[in-house]
């Protein structure tokens, strides 16, 4: 018997899930091993009887807890995918204000109240809310990886990240290092996998992967500190995807 | 020597790029740096460069190159992949051409890996001198910017001229059918003798020390300041390995596509920097500290390869140096801290002298064998009964082990449990990672990879005469097995025997069967231990670690031969206790676990300070390795 697999999507994007779209003529293999039993994006059949549950989005609300705990009970295996699932992401922005505060800014004097669409608490990564069995991170995910991950859990193999930093990956595609280019980069804190896709193309890594368990954030400081980047600059590029991880 | 003028020398480029067939690697510009890419026409070629990214290096060990094609359909097969592609590298620098050099000391030295092997002997090699001096090398101080080998033709750009120097026949060849070479002038020939001459003088950078002294310096300075200040600042990103054209240290892991039929089993760079280089199944990180990482590095480099080789292992290319962020990867600048402060306090990492048997010729390549039998023998371990479809015995010494092959899994180091009779083998193996998880899944009758035996055993012969300890804890009872079984089908040949066994918990016993056995034979006194004998489980033995057991052997440390295999843990306090007893430390033996990933002494992932466990070990006296820190 084949897998079943579902995706669901809570706040997010949905860009991660637009990647395993992007799949292509891969899909094909994808759905010759597993069946994929409920994906919004791509479907429009739904069932709630799957083995493996794939979760893009950060969790914001009282009633996305109830339902990614339900998602959690019917599934044997639970995979985030994307920074949002796995890391609260770009979405834990708003943590640094009063929830209060974000939905007037946003919504102005629009009647919000009791609208349940409109309740939310600050925002949480799915493991601040039910079990994670694996991670496949990244904004959005990288298709090998996704691959890589669903690949060994098919074959009954742990799907294993790396635990080096993007700068392995970054030398052994022979760039330039892009503080050479005036730029900074939290490659060396952050987990490789994607490639080092950013700085292949002259851009600075964003951590979308997430930090090392064992990041060394005080050498990473002292680097960027030596070529003359500021606090404040620091903070605003470490919270960005990784929202007070790397608490200065 | 030879000369072309430029357009001539343009002309050989592209001819090469255009009629060889072959592929041509040339350096080239990428952005304010250079880089080894295919050429396609000689107007891309840099001869002015001052060095290069990453080095030449990887047309021979490319940084992922596929080792196997599998196949999962049906029948399990795995086909060595084959690059034999005709190639010629241009722009070498002299000290690029010296780390190829050592490359093929690594890799064509005692067990040729093929891989590299094909792609290095179907390379010419057109080197070329230094013309502008990268502002971190420090290549004069070693010697290694200038050469008069490794390569089949050396060219130095001289202005207007190009001066072709001859290294080899095929070089003469490939001159001679390409391009339009003459004699040079004596005043070129001189001039380009200047040039070499002169090229120290260029060098901002310094080693103060020769490359002769860098192993005495490394030494005496285990314990320097400088290890632990510039490890704080280290980001353990391993660029410095990555970068580096001698590091050769290697990972492998299999990659099925996702319509899981089939797979390649790739090789990958890896570098000891990185924390989980030397993780075991288990999930024990054996060199956990950013020190001693940082650390291993240097002594790799400047102490354990001239031990074992002749020769340091760094060319002062400088691009560690240049590539370090935090700026603490320069081995010149570390030599010279340390050069001139002595500790005085000498710590050498002697190598075993143990030959090094030539392995079968496809060295990577995992030999089909079928499980025959399947006993489970704990909730955590099974014995796998299994033979060699080829019907060869697989010929090992008790104490070896074999790399156990799942095609889209992996490979897992197994030792060998069965003394050495007839063409089954046994191996016991627990339950820890991906390889050992799926092998559960078997079932009789069914396919594995097997390669090996690898490793030195333990030397029966040795042990003549002796009255035998053997002490083990968990699973070290499995390579122990192979040695109690081989001294007990040879009783004549040792005296007493003792055999010492700890675990957990009662249900966590191996070998119950064979245990009650041996204690059966006469003169063979069998005792046993557990940690703890939780509730529901039965014991009327010894409660206590294994240390316990010791007092109540009578032995005679002078003609007692002990065995020691168990847990990292359980080796100090054996060890100590068995000291205390006055034995000698000749008359102890150990057998070690570490990450023994190749098995042959090429990926560097079980290395102990200089001593590779798979080779020089797994089975040492305790004399060879009691002043090895990272032993224990």
């Amino acid at each position: 018997m084949k897998p079943r697999v579902a995706i669901f999507d809570f706040a997010s994007c949905e860009g991660c899930e637009l990647q395993i779209v992007n799949l292509e003529e891969k899909l094909l293999d994808l759905i010759d091993i597993v069946d994929v039993v409920s994906f919004r994006e791509a479907m429009k059949e739904h069932s709630n009887d799957y083995d493996i549950a794939l979760i893009e989005g950060s969790i914001m609300r009282p009633m996305d807890e109830e339902r990614i705990k339900k998602i959690r009970e019917r599934a044997k295996v639970l995979i985030a995918i994307g920074a949002c699932a796995c890391l609260g992401g770009v979405n834990k922005l708003r943590n640094e204000w009063p929830v209060e505060e974000v939905k007037k800014e946003v919504y102005g004097d629009a009647p919000l109240e009791g609208n349940k669409f409109f309740d939310v608490f600050p925002t949480k990564a799915v493991d601040e809310v039910v079990k994670v069995d694996f991670y496949i991170p990244g904004c959005p995910i990288d298709r090998n990886e996704f691959a890589k991950v669903i690949t060994a859990v098919a074959l009954g193999r742990k799907p294993r990240l790396p635990t080096y930093p993007v700068c392995v990956e970054c030398k052994k595609r022979e760039n330039i290092c892009v503080f050479e280019l005036g730029q900074f980069c939290l490659g060396p804190i952050t987990r490789a996998g994607c490639n080092a896709i950013c700085p292949s193309f002259q851009d600075g890594c964003e951590g979308c992967r997430g930090f090392l368990d064992d990041a060394k954030m005080d050498a990473q400081k002292d680097v960027l500190r030596k070529y003359g980047v500021t606090v404040d600059q620091m903070m605003k590029k470490f919270n960005f995807y990784n929202y007070r991880k790397g608490v200065l | 020597m030879k000369a072309l003028s430029k357009l001539e020398w343009l002309k050989f480029v592209d001819r090469l790029v255009n009629d060889s067939g072959m592929d041509i690697i040339g350096v080239k510009a990428k952005g304010e740096s250079f880089v080894f890419d295919r050429l396609k026409s000689a107007d891309e070629l840099r001869l002015d460069h001052d060095v290069t990214i990453l080095p030449p290096k990887k047309v021979f060990l490319p940084v992922t190159e596929d080792l196997i094609s599998y196949d999962l359909k049906g029948q399990v097969r795995g086909e060595r992949t084959v690059d034999d592609k005709k190639r010629v590298l241009i722009g070498v620098h002299p000290y690029d051409v010296i780390a190829i050099e050592q490359m093929d000391e690594v890799y064509l030295g005692n067990n040729i890996d093929e891989h590299y092997a094909s792609r290095r002997l179907n390379t010419l090699i057109i080197a070329s001198d230094i013309i502008n001096v990268s502002e971190r090398s420090f290549a004069a101080s070693l010697g290694t910017h200038v050469t008069d080998s490794g390569y089949d033709l050396l060219v130095t750009d001289i202005g207007d001229t190009v001066v072709v120097d001859v290294g080899s026949k095929e070089g003469r060849a490939l001159l001679k059918k390409y391009g339009k070479a003459r004699d040079a002038s004596k005043k070129e020939v001189d001039t380009v003798k200047c040039w070499r001459s002169d090229l120290p003088t260029w060098f901002a950078r310094r080693a103060k020390l020769p490359p002769s002294e860098w192993k005495r310096v490394l030494d005496e300075n285990h314990d320097h300041p400088v290890w632990d200040e510039n490890s704080k600042k280290c980001l353990t990103c391993g660029t410095c390995t990555t970068v580096c054209p001698t590091c050769y240290c290697y990972d492998v892991d299999d990659r099925t596509d996702l319509n899981l039929k089939e797979g390649k089993r790739q090789r990958t760079w890896d570098g000891c920097l990185l924390r989980d280089f030397t993780l075991v199944g288990s999930g024990e990180i054996f060199r956990d500290g950013v020190k001693e990482r940082y650390r291993h590095r240097f002594y790799r480099k400047g102490a354990y390869f001239p031990d074992r080789k002749g020769f340091v292992a760094c060319v002062g290319c400088g691009r560690c140096a240049y590539q370090c962020l935090p700026d603490i990867a320069d081995p010149s600048e570390v030599i010279n801290s340390i050069a001139s402060y002595n500790l005085h306090k000498k710590e050498e990492h002697p190598v075993p002298p143990v030959e090094h048997p030539e392995i079968r010729e496809d060295l990577l390549i995992p030999e089909p064998a079928t499980i025959i039998r399947k006993q489970k023998m704990t909730d955590l371990e099974t014995l796998y009964v299994v033979r060699l479809d080829s019907g060869k015995e697989l010929g090992h010494a008790p104490g070896q082990f074999v790399q156990v092959s799942l095609y889209g899994i992996g490979e897992a180091p197994i030792s060998i449990s069965s003394a050495p009779l007839g063409k089954e083998f046994e191996l016991l193996v627990r339950r820890v990672g991906d390889v050992t998880g799926a092998m559960e899944k078997l079932k009789e009758g069914d396919k594995i990879g097997v390669r090996g035996p690898y490793g030195r055993g333990f030397d029966p012969k040795e042990m003549q005469g002796k009255d035998m300890l053997f002490i083990s804890g968990g699973c070290g009872l499995a390579p122990m097995r192979s040695l109690i079984d081989y001294t007990i089908g040879h009783r004549k040949d040792f005296k007493d025997v003792w055999i010492l066994y700890g675990c957990k918990e009662p249900a966590a016993i191996l070998f119950s069967k064979d245990l009650k056995q041996w204690a059966d034979v006469e003169n063979v006194k069998v005792l046993t231990t557990v940690d703890k004998c939780p509730d529901g489980q039965c014991w009327d033995g010894n409660i206590g670690v294994i240390t316990t057991l010791i007092p109540k052997v009578a032995f005679d440390p002078k003609t007692t031969i002990a065995v020691i295999v168990g847990p990292p843990i359980m080796y100090k306090f054996v060890i100590r206790d068995l000291k205390s007893r006055g034995m000698p430390d000749e008359n102890i033996i150990v057998s070690l676990e570490r990450r023994m990933k190749c098995g042959v002494g090429k990926c560097g992932h079980c290395q102990m300070n200089g001593i590779y466990c798979c080779i020089e070990g797994p089975v040492f006296k305790y004399s060879e390795v009691k002043n090895i820190p990272e032993a224990f």
